[in-house]
């Protein structure tokens, strides 16, 4: 899922963590420390994480391309039904009938988005994911996408594909329709169990470099 | 689910197909794709970029791309022409103003080197509104007789109805499917 929305405070939070989890093992560096003394990421250096990173590889202003997520919708496939759907005030949103809920947004500005399920969420089985996005007035070579999902540092689910080109002042949406990974049952409890221990870390990449992350937690707990 | 059917039958030699769908704007392009996934198509506005459906089963992987038509648009299709394995293009059989415009559009592509390998599926599309030219009337205005370059078909269709969009894409998936073992 791409977080389309914000706030930045969970960034601080989680440096201190980080600091504090590897004072333990201090003369190892960790994939992501390497990572932040490159003054360019690739996106074979993202593909090397095996966890989520503690915090951002790569400024807000690393974007030159304006590139601007403005709606994130999740549709079950097998219903039809939108299951959710969150956008920037500016757009309409198509249908209201959704079922899950944002914590923490502040649409414009900042990377970090927190979603809020229910655990019927964790039992589908075939979902359409869109997101629309708007790009500057350059045109962008070569976009990409990587994103990974973790629970509690295992990783469940990545997403790499290349958009490509992108027209000038162009709006454009992309659907990814998938099976929902298998998960068994004991881990569906855990992640219900344990809010926003689900997340995801986003790159997104123009013509091989890093101008984009944004983080996403989940949680599967509402209505329980 | 029309695109998840197709996806299923693709062969192990298919890992990846990559499907283009052009036109000149309102032509329909949009609606087809959104009708193939079981999407509303009742408020459908211009697309003044691309749309791109991506569906993943098992190891394979179905990428179908909708690039706007509209005049200003145009000039970027080319952009979007590397490892394309399918053209649909799509023709709004009632606009017959415009289809002068939309041969000489559809003529310039078959041209195009990097689209060489494709196989051409024409739409004649909106059979449902009243005064629609026949695909055997589209594929005379468009003298799609004239192309030798590439395995082409035009099947008429409804993309509001959903009437052949099924048909159509099933046709193209089994040519390119032929087209890739034949090469092997």
């Amino acid at each position: 899922m791409i977080s389309v929305g914000t706030s930045s405070k969970m960034a601080s939070n989680r440096t201190n963590a980080a600091t504090s989890a590897a004072s333990g093992a201090d003369s190892e560096e960790t994939a992501e420390q390497i990572l932040r003394k490159k003054t360019t990421i690739s996106p074979e250096d993202v593909l090397t994480l095996s966890k989520i990173t503690d915090g951002y590889l790569c400024a807000p202003d690393a974007n030159i391309y304006n590139i601007d997520f403005i709606r994130f919708k999740i549709r079950d496939l097998d219903t039809g039904i939108v299951l959710f759907e969150i956008a920037k005030p500016s757009v309409i949103l198509d249908d209201n009938q959704t079922e899950g809920k944002v914590e923490e947004t502040d649409l414009n500005s900042g990377r970090f988005v927190r979603y809020q399920f229910t655990p019927k969420f964790l039992k589908l089985k075939l979902v359409g994911a869109t997101v629309e996005f708007t790009v500057g007035n350059k045109p962008v070579n070569k976009f990409r996408m990587i994103e990974r999902h973790y629970f509690r540092n295992k990783l469940l689910k990545t997403f790499d594909f290349e958009f490509g080109f992108c027209i000038p002042h162009s709006k454009n949406t992309c659907e990814h329709i998938y099976k929902f990974p298998k998960l068994d049952p004991e881990s569906i409890k855990e992640m219900i169990q344990n809010p926003f221990e689900t997340k995801s870390d986003s790159f997104y990449f123009v013509e091989d470099q890093l101008i984009m992350h944004n983080k996403a937690e989940y949680a599967y707990n509402g209505g329980v | 689910m029309g695109l998840m059917t197709v996806l299923k039958k693709m062969k192990q030699k298919e890992k990846e197909m990559r499907i283009l769908i052009l036109g000149l704007d309102n032509a329909g392009k949009t609606t087809i794709l959104k009708k193939y996934n079981g999407e509303p198509t009742n408020t459908i506005e211009p697309t003044l970029g691309f749309n791109i459906k991506t569906l993943d089963h098992k190891s394979y992987k179905l990428n179908v791309w909708d690039v706007g038509g509209q005049k200003s648009l145009r000039s970027y299709w080319r952009n979007y022409f590397e490892s394309t394995d399918g053209l649909i293009w799509v023709v709004d059989s009632a606009d017959k103003r415009r289809l002068s415009d939309c041969t000489t559009e559809l003529h310039s592509l078959i041209e195009e080197e990097r689209l060489a390998g494709a196989t051409l599926l024409i739409f004649a599309n909106k059979q449902d509104l009243p005064g629609a030219l026949s695909s055997e009337e589209i594929k005379e205005v468009l003298q799609l007789d004239r192309i030798k370059t590439h395995h082409w078909k035009i099947i008429h269709c409804s993309a509001y109805t959903g009437e052949n969009l099924l048909e159509g894409i099933n046709w193209m998936v089994s040519d390119i499917s032929a087209r890739i073992f034949t090469l092997d």
